[in-house]
This record gives structure tokens, C-alpha cells and sequence, in this order.
């Protein structure tokens, strides 16, 4: 038997398959269960617009009791939104990723409220503290405990 | 969830869904399909359409409640926020050790307070503890054996409680004191002072009354002469300490200025090496700074000021228009701060100063800044004012250790001269009120019993009387004691003088040497004598005569080097600095 972990991914897998990716979310890569990437863009007016993002879910095998870790793919031609919760080494301050983790959500849940966080952005510009955070980053987004303090995400 | 369905219109549960769709493993089950093996239950936890198995309900509340950041959201639907309700087996005793746990939880934590807490008390009580050593080291080197031995005795459970601030703040103030001024002997009063009025502790030992714990102010000695000798600590230490010091300060000051030509630098606090403005800073060190300097160029600039003339005009030794200089001097430099720049609080006189000055202060003022220059430099070469931490506090508390050194010298010293046996007051042996015997004196002013025969008015101004006494006549224990501490406190203050003298030798030396310095001049052996520009009429090879009127020229320049060499210092120095 299968963990829950791929039962449940081939299942969103197979819906995405199914029913396709909400407007502006594609699926890039999910060959496995551990490692997922999706390219993410901003439809209509907003500061994003024609922009492109690779975000990349990466799953253990308690998920979705535990949350995904998220990261926009940075290097390789791929940059991060120039975004107030996204450092510039493509990690997310978002509450969804962290304490607020349901799993109720689901990756494309996760997809669309990153892209509607990106929508709702009104200034362009990295966290106050990106510098410091990025020196001392680890390399799992899901190892920072964020703290949040802007509800709009 | 009973009772509902219990309720006659019948409400749905989650077994009548025809499609469960897990919300956290997103499996389904189908009615019709034949139930998992082993059949896994569903549940129904909210008001919203979510339903989950309860094993994947579970175990996402254990996962969360596992952490802190999301054990808020544990028990939480998270689509319609009802709380869920957990039906569990616990036992009175499962919770009330789980009270007991959280209790442990406290106490461990605040024990982690208490240890980092403890680290730090242990710590602390390690400094205080050698300060308390040191203090009583050094009370034994400045009061002797009997009197440590009197007051104090080896063993510390029987110091009372105020030794064990006194003693602690002895090292502290030694070094506190090194730091403020240059002054030694004033941080001595705190042994002076401290120990007087406390009952000596071998008195108490003594005896082992009830009636011996009641501390009483001493008493006034058999004796009822007004004046003693040795005067007792509490004169010495209020008159005779501050007297001498201000005294001494100025006969200094004077000496240098005979010596040096000026007060070294070093003795003006705060004076910066440029022209007078340093007013304020000299006022700041007033403690040391008597504010006799020589610095008169400052007053031909601004003698119009109304000098507020603080101190007394430096007696006989300099010329008159010397002193006039000095006074004007220093009322120009701190207006206003006078009596704060004389520090000892001596009278002040108005004695306003206008208009030019007499001719002769000028001619002092062509030599003084230069010298000043030359003080500080001599000064610096010697490093007096930049003694290093260590050898401040070092020397600091040196100082117990260098009176007993002293008073023992001036004790050796005495058994071939009366007067100054006298004058140290020093008891021949075995007659001391501590020496050998071991009986003490009852040390209070009124014998025991007395005291409570008094009516109130009467008790108070007996006590006050006693506080009179011990203070100018001191007390019975420390009249009758060999007076170690006189001794030693003379042997520190001619040890403060002889130090000052030999640092003025130094500085006296060090500034011959910078004032004697010339560069030695060789001949021009070696060199070609034809590059040279040499007089006509030296002999010998000299330059071709195409560049003759070149050889004038340097030759001119040459010459005007020559005699400048001569007369430069005399030059630099009519040179007015700060203008």
C-alpha cells in the first residue's frame, strides 16, 4: 500500500490531469511524489504583468498533515517576484505555508493563493529584512519560522 | 451527535453521504461500494460539508497539537472554524497529572532562573568575597595587629554585620580614589572612620551577656583633656587629612613652579596643550587642580576682563608681577567657576584687574609657554600622565601595604630619637590596652546598669555627649592601643611627599635633558669641496666662476642659517602662542 502521501498527490495529480490547471497555473514537472514544479503568471492588471515565476512544491511523506515546502525556483533563468513577502532567494513568508497549513488546501489551493498574492501586491519591493534572512537562509523554507504579520497574504 | 439523530425530523450524519470524500487523504468511499477491510470510520466534525476519517482527523490534531505554531489551529474545521469536539477517556488522575506535569514545567523553568541566577550569585560572591579579604588585609596592615585583633579578630563570625560592607568597600575606594585625584592619603578615612565608634569586637568576647549586645554610642575616656595625643581618627580623619591636603597641594604646586619654571601639565587636569581656552576643563579637575598655572599670554589678551580672583595670591617666593599675572589668570579662566577651580573652598576676594599689564609680565611671558611645551614633553617622555591601568590600580592597592611598611620604619626609627617617639606616640611594650593581658576595658561612657537609671532627656544627652567624645577624644580601646594607624598614616604621607619629590626629579631631569639638547654639528670631511659654496677667502679649490653670483646668494642664505641656529629658541619663544 501506498503511503497517503502519494495516494493523495496521485489524486490531485490525476484532477489536475483531469480537469486542468486554474488560468495562468501549469504544471511543469510531477514525475514524482517528492518534487513538483508549476509556472505561475499574473493574469490581468497588475504589477507582475507578463511576468512568469517556476514555483516548486517539494512533499514529504507525511503530507498533507505537514505542509508542502513552496519556494520559487531562483538560478537557472529563473528569478523570484520582486514581492514584499518573497525573498530574493525565492522563499515565501506566507502564514498558508506555515502555522496556517490546512489540509483542506491542496497544491493547486496553494498555486492560486500565491497567484493571488502576487495580484494584490501594490508596491514591488523584497522584505526589509531580505538581506540578513538570505545570508543565513536554510535551504527548506519549511526550517524558517516566519513570523506574519500581514493578514493580506 | 446521538442526540440529533435522535431528533424526530431526522437529520443526516455522515453515514448517510453517498460519497465520503476524506478531506485530508482525499479518498473516497461509495455507499453502495463494499466498505474498506478493516472498514475505517468517518467523521463528521463541524457545521460545514467537510468530512474526514477520524484516523486522518487524528492524526492531523496529534500532528498539530504537536506543534506550537499550529496547535491554535488543531482543533479548528479549517473552512468553517468550528471547534471540534474530542471525546476521550481521561481519568481524574490522567489529569490531574497532567496539572502536576505543567506545575514541573514551571518549577523546572524557574529553576533554570534560579541556576543561571545562582551562576551569576556565585560569581559576584567570588569578587566579594576576596574585596572582603582584601579590606581586612589591608586594616590589618594600616591599624596593626593589636587593633585588627582588637576590632576585628581572625575569625569573620564575629565581625558584625557593617564589617561586611566596610571592608568590601575598602579596595573600592582605594582604586575609586586613584582615579579622581592624585590624592593618597583621603582614601584611607574610610578605615579611619568606619571602625572608631564600633565596639571592639574582643570586648565582646569576653564576656557573654545580654547586656554586651546592646550597642551604645562609646564614651569619652578616663581622661578629660580637650586635646589628645594622637588626635583620634575621627579629627585626624575630618581635619587634619583635608587640612594638610590643601596645604600640601599648594606648597607643591609652589615647589614645581620653583623647579620647573610652571606646574607640569599633567597637574592642570583637563588643560588642553593650546591657548587658555581650556577654562572649563581646568574647572572640571578642579579636585587636583589648584589653578596655578603659568599661562599669562592668555591675560595680555584678555586683561580687560574683571577677573574674579578666587584663591590667595601664591605667597612671597614669586615676583610681584608675577602673582598679579597668576590672579588675573585665574579669574579669566573660569568666570563664575571660580570657587569650584579652587576646589578646597578657601575665601574669595574681589580683586578686580583692568587695564594693561606691568611691563614685566610680558617679559615672563616670553619664556613660560615654551617651557610649557617643554614640561609637556618632558612629561610625556617619563609617561607620568599616562600611567597604565594596572600600575594605577596596582599601586592603589599598594597603599595598605606601604604604610604598615612605612609605620614600621618610622617605629624602628623612634628608639633612637624621644621626639619622635613622641610625636608617634608609640607605647611601650606591654602596656597596651590589648597587649598580651587579654582583659578589655568596658568601653561604654556609662557602666552597665546606669544607663537604664537615666530619664529619657537625660539618656539623650548622655548618648550625645558620647557621640562628642568618641569623636574628638575617641574612644577608650582606641586611646589606650598602641596608635599603629597614626604611624602609618604619617609613613604614608611622607611616602606620598617622597614619591612626589622623586617624580619631580624626574620631570626636572627629563626636562634639563630636552632643554640641553643641541644637534652635533660635524665638518664636511668626505664631502667634495668643490659642490660646497664656501666663503672667498677659504682656501683651496672652489667653483667655477660662472655661477659666482648663485655663490653670493646661498652664501647670504647660508649665513642667515648659521646665526638663526644660534638664536632660534629665543626666537620660537617670543613667538605668542594662541594668537
Amino acid at each position: 500500500m501506498a503511503s497517503i502521501s502519494a495516494r493523495r498527490l496521485s489524486k490531485e495529480l490525476t484532477e489536475i490531469k483531469n480537469e486542468g490547471c486554474p488560468v495562468g497555473i501549469n504544471l511543469v514537472k510531477a514525475d514524482d511524489f517528492s518534487t513538483w514544479l508549476f509556472t505561475i503568471e499574473v493574469m490581468g492588471e497588475s504589477l507582475y504583468q507578463g511576468e512568469k515565476y517556476t514555483l516548486q512544491f517539494r512533499f514529504d511523506s507525511s503530507y498533507p498533515i505537514s505542509s508542502p515546502a513552496v519556494q520559487f525556483v531562483v538560478g537557472d533563468g529563473h528569478t523570484s517576484p520582486v514581492h514584499p513577502h518573497v525573498y530574493s532567494n525565492g522563499h515565501i513568508c506566507a502564514s498558508i505555508l506555515g502555522n496556517e497549513w490546512s489540509p483542506v488546501l491542496s497544491v493547486v489551493a496553494v498555486c492560486v493563493t500565491l497567484q493571488s498574492m502576487l495580484a494584490s501586491c501594490k508596491k514591488k519591493e523584497r522584505p526589509p529584512d531580505n538581506d540578513r534572512y538570505v545570508r543565513n537562509a536554510p535551504d527548506n523554507p519549511k526550517k524558517t519560522r516566519f513570523h506574519y504579520d500581514d493578514d493580506t497574504v | 451527535m446521538s442526540r440529533r439523530t435522535q431528533t424526530p425530523p431526522r437529520v443526516p450524519t455522515v453515514n448517510d453521504l453517498r460519497v465520503k470524500l476524506c478531506y485530508i487523504c482525499r479518498e473516497e468511499e461509495n455507499y453502495d461500494a463494499p466498505p474498506e477491510d478493516p472498514p475505517r470510520a468517518w467523521t463528521h466534525p463541524c457545521t460545514c460539508t467537510l468530512v474526514a476519517h477520524e484516523s486522518c482527523l487524528l492524526r492531523w490534531i496529534q500532528t498539530s497539537q504537536g506543534d506550537p505554531a499550529r496547535a491554535p489551529n488543531a482543533l479548528k474545521c479549517p473552512q468553517c472554524g468550528t471547534k471540534y469536539e474530542l471525546v476521550s477517556y481521561r481519568p481524574r488522575i490522567l489529569r490531574l497529572l497532567g496539572l502536576g506535569n505543567a506545575v514541573l514545567q514551571r518549577i523546572g523553568r524557574l529553576l533554570t532562573l534560579c541556576g543561571a541566577a545562582g551562576v551569576v550569585a556565585v560569581f559576584a560572591s567570588g569578587i566579594y568575597i576576596v574585596l572582603t579579604a582584601y579590606g581586612a588585609w589591608a586594616v590589618r596592615q594600616f591599624l596593626g595587629e593589636e587593633m585588627f585583633n582588637l576590632l576585628l579578630t581572625d575569625n569573620p563570625s564575629n565581625w558584625p554585620w557593617t564589617t561586611f560592607i566596610n571592608l568590601p568597600s575598602i579596595p573600592l575606594s582605594l582604586i575609586a580614589g586613584r582615579f579622581q585625584t592624585a590624592a593618597l592619603i583621603p582614601t584611607l578615612v574610610p578605615i579611619l572612620l568606619v571602625w572608631p565608634p564600633a565596639p571592639p569586637i574582643r570586648y565582646r568576647l569576653t564576656r557573654s551577656t545580654s547586656a554586651d549586645t546592646d550597642l551604645r554610642f562609646p564614651p569619652a575616656p578616663a581622661r578629660d583633656a580637650l586635646w589628645t595625643w594622637p588626635p583620634t581618627p575621627a579629627v585626624f580623619g575630618f581635619v587634619i587629612v583635608p587640612l594638610v591636603r590643601v596645604v600640601y597641594r599648594r606648597v607643591r604646586a609652589k615647589v614645581q613652579t620653583w623647579v620647573l619654571g610652571a606646574q607640569p601639565p599633567s597637574a592642570r587636569l583637563g588643560r588642553p596643550a593650546g591657548a587658555g581656552a581650556g577654562a572649563g576643563g581646568a574647572a572640571g579637575g578642579a579636585g587636583a587642580n589648584d589653578g596655578w598655572d603659568g599661562w599669562p599670554i592668555v591675560i595680555r589678551i584678555r586683561a580687560h576682563v574683571v577677573g574674579e580672583e578666587g584663591g590667595q595670591p601664591p605667597p612671597p617666593p614669586p615676583p610681584q608681577p608675577q602673582q598679579q599675572v597668576v590672579q588675573v589668570q585665574q579669574g579669566v579662566q573660569a568666570p563664575g567657576l571660580v570657587h569650584v577651580h579652587n576646589g578646597e573652598g578657601e575665601g574669595e576676594g574681589e580683586q578686580p584687574q583692568e587695564g594693561p599689564q606691568p611691563p614685566a609680565a610680558v617679559q615672563g611671558d616670553e619664556q613660560l609657554p615654551d617651557q610649557d611645551q617643554a614640561l609637556a614633553a618632558a612629561e610625556q617622555q617619563i609617561s607620568i600622565s599616562a600611567s597604565s591601568l594596572g600600575r594605577r590600580v596596582g599601586g592603589a592597592l599598594l597603599i595598605p601595604w606601604i604604610s604598615n611598611r612605612m609605620g614600621a620604619l618610622l617605629l624602628s626609627l623612634s628608639k633612637h630619637s624621644d621626639t619622635l617617639r613622641r610625636f608617634l606616640a608609640v607605647r611601650p611594650a606591654g602596656t597596651g590596652a590589648g597587649a598580651g593581658s587579654g582583659t578589655v576595658g568596658w568601653p561604654y561612657g556609662v557602666a552597665p546598669g546606669e544607663w537604664e537609671g537615666l530619664g529619657p532627656v537625660r539618656q539623650v544627652r548622655k548618648a550625645l555627649g558620647m557621640v562628642w567624645a568618641a569623636s574628638w577624644r575617641g574612644t577608650r580601646t582606641w586611646a589606650e592601643a598602641d596608635p599603629v594607624w597614626w604611624r602609618n598614616a604619617i609613613g604614608l604621607g611622607l611616602f606620598v611627599v617622597a614619591k612626589d619629590c622623586v617624580e619631580l626629579l624626574h620631570l626636572y631631569l627629563a626636562l634639563r635633558e630636552l632643554e640641553s639638547r643641541h644637534v652635533r654639528s660635524r665638518d664636511f670631511a668626505g664631502v667634495d669641496i668643490r659642490e660646497l659654496d664656501l666663503v672667498p677667502g677659504f682656501p683651496g679649490p672652489r667653483k667655477p666662476s660662472t655661477t659666482s653670483v648663485g655663490v653670493g646668494a646661498a652664501q647670504v642664505e647660508n649665513h642667515t642659517h648659521n646665526t638663526h641656529g644660534g638664536q632660534g629658541q629665543g626666537r620660537a619663544r617670543s613667538l605668542p602662542r594662541g594668537m
